[in-house]
Formats: structure tokens, C-alpha cells, sequence
């Protein structure tokens, strides 16, 4: 992943000028990363095709602004793409959702970064990250991040009480914290 | 130091989009209002960005870029007036007026159009006309903003649709409108987001979430900017019946 900060804003402010080259950058850049999210989430290739362009086109037409309160530019795009990702399940039952995430994720050729070496270092140590966690609390993060449950939900489909989702997801994070700090200044993120 | 008044306990969840709806405006008004809970949530946030970098990289279809550009290039990019207007200098001078001529004359245009279609909708038989079965109508009325009303046309193949909003304030630069449906037995889906011009009018694009059929109200709620996993403001707009 490219992580220049201002190479990505300014890719964004010829986009919104109409500058085809840039969305086209923006793309080589994040379309690997928000495709393999949407997959993640959707489970289903087509679907997850529609959440990737859907989210390029957003940022080109305007339907999006970007805001930098909100984090850098990939986790923008990323949080664009979970959206219309959880849209698209919730526009399920429930039940069908739970049957769709049961399914497996088909296998498919690894994409080639274009910086390896930083693709490969994030990967190590988000993997580190999670693994520091208990299943319990890695299940609470998964189920509400890609599968789009809320805490209820999340306690309903594991058959547990509502205050021990809560204390899961709470105490997973902070578990992540320091974990994931070096990288997230890394990527310009806020510090812990 | 966060102590109990705050909402440390669900910012967790918060940054998850697992929370309620209730909770989640709860949570939302605190945050807007508490720089300490907005610093960690920036954090949290932060560090469910991170969260996909552990998923094993998929390579998207060798034609979606295709896919992508062709769609943008049906759906143009819309740069701001003024940045289109700064299409030279020196000997392109005369070029440049000609070009600031041209869209001064086309915004008078298209505000009188645009006047003419929200004075026909305000009016109603064009729509009605447009509504009739299989295509959808619904009007949303003004819940804390009793001077908006805003007009839906569901396409045909209902997926997405068309909607003309009057009476909205105009809002900062870091607010958006944002349109919801609010399914019968599922959390709130986004349907668009939207600013109004300097008269409180917009028309603009909508995606159909989901069936009306199975929808129990549409609102219309102010967020920030980009829009929001969920509905965070008062309802401004409501519509609890379509035809």
C-alpha cells in the first residue's frame, strides 16, 4: 500500500476536477484493497464488484466528500466501501445473511502490490494483532465489522448475554490499541 | 480522563457500526460535543481502518477498472464552478470570459429549468402522471423542518430513483443531508446524501435500498460529512406512505 498522504489528496483533487488519470491511480492504488473488503463482507464476486465500483464512482461524482477528520484516504474509501457493503446484506433477511457468511470465500490469485514489502508488514502485523485476542472477542470483531451485526444481533447468534458482547468488543479494541499503534502512526494515523 | 459521564464504554462498538440505533444517536450527540470521546474515537476508528490489511489480498476482475471508467464517463465528475471558470491566462483571457460567459448563461438556465420542474412537482399532476404503477411515488413532509418537503420517483426497475428537495437550509461545508430507509425488521439503509443550493432546493439521484414494499418510513436526517453508517440526527423529513 502507498501511504504518501499528499500524493492521495492530491490524486482526490484531480478527481473531483474531472481528471480521469486520477481516478484511475486512486484505483491501482486501493481497488485491490476494497475489492478484497467487499468480498470479505458480501461473499459473492459480483457483489463485490458492484461495491467497488460503486464506491469509485462516489468519490467521482461528488456523492462523497472526503473528510480528513475522518481518517486518511484509504480508510475513507474503506469505510465508503463497508457501507454499501452492509447495505447491500442488510438488504437481506437475517438469515440469509447468516447462511451467505457460512459459506466460503472462493480462493483467487493474490494481487500484486505495487509496495510489497509495506502490503506484506501491515498484513504481519494486523495478523499479529488479532491473534493476541481471545476467540470470543475475535468472533465480536468479525461478526460486527463484516458481518454487519449489531451487538444484539452479535449476542443473539452466539447465544450469549448482550453485556458480555459489549465487554468483548470493548476489551478487543483496547487489546488492539497498543498492538496496532506502531502501525497506524505509521499510516498517519492519530496516536494512542 | 474518561470517566463514566461519557460513552467509552460503546465507543468500541460505535466504531464497529454494531450498535443499535437508539444507542448509536446517543453516542453520536455525545462524541460531536466531547473533544476526549471524539479523540478516542478517532483512534478507534483509526484502528478498524487497519482491520481489512489482515485479509489475504484478492485481485479484483482484470475488467472492473474498464467497468468503472465507462460508468464515470456516463456519469461525469462535477467539478466545482469556479475551478472550471480557471481555464487560463494571459493570451487565453478572452477564452476565459467567453467560458465564464457561457456558464453564467447555463446556470440562469438551469435555474429557471430547475425552478420550472420544482414549481411542476410542487404542483403534482406530472408526477402523478409519472407514478403510476410499476414506477413509485413518494412524498416526504417536514417533521422539524415544517417548510421542506421533498418529492421521490421510484424508477421502473427499482433500484434507484429521482428526488427534488425544497425548503432545506443550506448547510457548512462539513454537513451532508442524508436520505434513509427504514426497513420493517432491519437496521436503517442509506439511500443518498445530498446538499441544497443557496434557495434550500437540490434534485438528486437516489439508490432504492431495498423493497417499499417492505419499507416502514423514509427520513431524512442531517449528518456529517461523508453521511453516516446510521442514522444520527433528527428525522427533518418523513414519509410513513407511498403510492
Amino acid at each position: 500500500m502507498n501511504i504518501e498522504p499528499v500524493a492521495d489528496l492530491e490524486l482526490l483533487r484531480r478527481v473531483r476536477l474531472g481528471d480521469e488519470s486520477a481516478l484511475e491511480a486512486l484505483y491501482a492504488r486501493y481497488g485491490g484493497l476494497l475489492y478484497t473488503l467487499a468480498l470479505r463482507i458480501v461473499g459473492d464476486r459480483e457483489l463485490a464488484r458492484e461495491v467497488v465500483q460503486d464506491t469509485f464512482l462516489r468519490s467521482w461524482n461528488g456523492h462523497e466528500t472526503y473528510d480528513a477528520q475522518r481518517g486518511r484516504v484509504p480508510w475513507w474509501l474503506m469505510a465508503i466501501a463497508r457501507n454499501r457493503a452492509i447495505d447491500l446484506l442488510r438488504s437481506r433477511s437475517h438469515q440469509q445473511r447468516l447462511r451467505e457468511r457460512a459459506g466460503p470465500v472462493p480462493e483467487m490469485p493474490p494481487v500484486i502490490s505495487d509496495d510489497p514489502a509495506d502490503a506484506v508488514a501491515a498484513r504481519r502485523a494486523v495478523l499479529h494483532a488479532l491473534r493476541a485476542l481471545s476467540d470470543g472477542q475475535r468472533m465480536a470483531i468479525e461478526l460486527a465489522y463484516y458481518g454487519g451485526l449489531t451487538q444484539t444481533e452479535i449476542a443473539h447468534e452466539l447465544n450469549e448475554p448482550l453485556g458480555t458482547i459489549k465487554s468483548r468488543t470493548r476489551e478487543a479494541i483496547e487489546k488492539l490499541r497498543p498492538l496496532l499503534a506502531p502501525l497506524i502512526q505509521s499510516m498517519g494515523g492519530p496516536r494512542a | 480522563m474518561i470517566d463514566n459521564e461519557h460513552v467509552v464504554d460503546d465507543l468500541a462498538a460505535f466504531a464497529l457500526g454494531s450498535l443499535e440505533l437508539a444507542e448509536h444517536e446517543r453516542v453520536a450527540a455525545h462524541v460531536g460535543t466531547c473533544a476526549e470521546c471524539g479523540s478516542r474515537l478517532a483512534e478507534y476508528r483509526a484502528l478498524v481502518g487497519t482491520l481489512p490489511l489482515a485479509l489475504a489480498p484478492v485481485a479484483p476482475p482484470a475488467d472492473l477498472w474498464e467497468s468503472i471508467r465507462s460508468a464515470a464517463r456516463r456519469a461525469p465528475s462535477r467539478p466545482p464552478v469556479w475551478k472550471r471558470l480557471a481555464v487560463g491566462g494571459g493570451a487565453f483571457r478572452v477564452t476565459r470570459w467567453l467560458a465564464a460567459a457561457a456558464v453564467a448563461a447555463s446556470i440562469v438556465t438551469w435555474n429557471v429549468r430547475l425552478q420550472t420542474e420544482l414549481t411542476r412537482y410542487a404542483q403534482g399532476p406530472q408526477v402523478e402522471k409519472l407514478a403510476r404503477r410499476p414506477a413509485r411515488l413518494v412524498i416526504l413532509k417536514g417533521a422539524a423542518q415544517p417548510q421542506a418537503s421533498a418529492r421521490i420517483f421510484a424508477a421502473v426497475d427499482g433500484q434507484s430513483g429521482h428526488m427534488a428537495i425544497s425548503g432545506l437550509p443550506s448547510l457548512p461545508a462539513t454537513r451532508v443531508y442524508q436520505l434513509w430507509f427504514l426497513p420493517k425488521a432491519a437496521p436503517a439503509l442509506t439511500a443518498a446524501t445530498f446538499t441544497v443550493d443557496d434557495d434550500g432546493r437540490a434534485w438528486v439521484v437516489i439508490r432504492v435500498p431495498t423493497d417499499l414494499d417492505e419499507t416502514r418510513s423514509l427520513i431524512v436526517t442531517e449528518e456529517s460529512v461523508p453521511g453516516s453508517a446510521a442514522p444520527t440526527g433528527p428525522s427533518l423529513l418523513e414519509a410513513h406512505e407511498w403510492r
